[in-house]
């Protein structure tokens, strides 16, 4: 999980390899809000995997990639 | 997971961030009072369900989006600064903190330095790109590759 230049460095760096997914920084930043600003909270409860998964969907990382196991 | 589990998780949370690094099982015991072992015990309960991972030794490897280990993600934030497992969690750790925060790492393609400054939940760069090479339902496999 790493951040590129841009999505022609990702395609370099893979070298053929297959690719997984490629998000811009902006929606990463959204991602991590949904998913990690619980964390410290006196109140945090584990996220059900149901949870996750509609955090996922709520920013459009849908499809077989992104279905949580 | 039980109210005890849920204590030691919040203490060992608390403590990696006032401590700038992964507790060992005496920094989170004795401010709550209880044995090493009791910390130990339930710290490995809590890696079973993945809301932390320990290292080989018991140790913490991960207190996500807190790393242990040096990574390639400092971030800094409130006047400190911690690591971070990856991207993703490099953001995470301002989004725990609800602080702006910033952090280097480099493209893993050509090597530039990638700044990123997160102001108000948001990068001050937004032409840079997130590679997510696992698939979801594989993350927890192994999650040091991940």
């Amino acid at each position: 999980m790493l951040l590129f230049r841009s999505e022609a460095h990702v395609d370099r760096w893979l070298a053929g390899r297959d690719k997984g997914a490629v998000v811009p920084i902006t929606k990463l930043a959204e991602l991590a809000d949904a998913w990690w600003s619980d964390r410290l909270s006196p109140h945090w409860q584990p996220h059900t995997r149901e949870q996750n998964q509609a955090i996922l969907e709520g920013l459009g990382l849908t499809g077989r990639f992104w279905r949580l196991g | 997971m039980d109210e005890l589990d849920l204590t030691i998780r919040r203490a060992t949370y608390r403590r990696f961030v006032e401590l700038g690094r992964a507790p060992t099982v005496e920094d989170v015991a004795a401010p709550l009072g209880v044995e090493a072992n009791v910390v130990g015990a339930a710290w490995r309960r809590l890696h079973d369900a993945h809301a932390l991972v320990l290292d080989d030794a018991g140790e913490i490897r991960m207190a996500n989006p807190f790393a242990a280990r040096p990574t390639d993600f400092r971030v800094d934030a409130r006047g400190s600064s911690w690591f971070a497992n990856c991207a993703w969690d490099a953001f995470g750790i301002g989004a725990a903190l609800h602080a702006d925060s910033a952090f280097d790492t480099h493209c893993p393609d050509c090597g530039e330095t990638l700044h990123v400054r997160v102001r108000d939940g948001k990068p001050d760069d937004a032409s840079l790109i997130f590679h997510v090479l696992v698939p979801a339902a594989q993350w927890w496999n192994d999650i040091g590759f991940t």
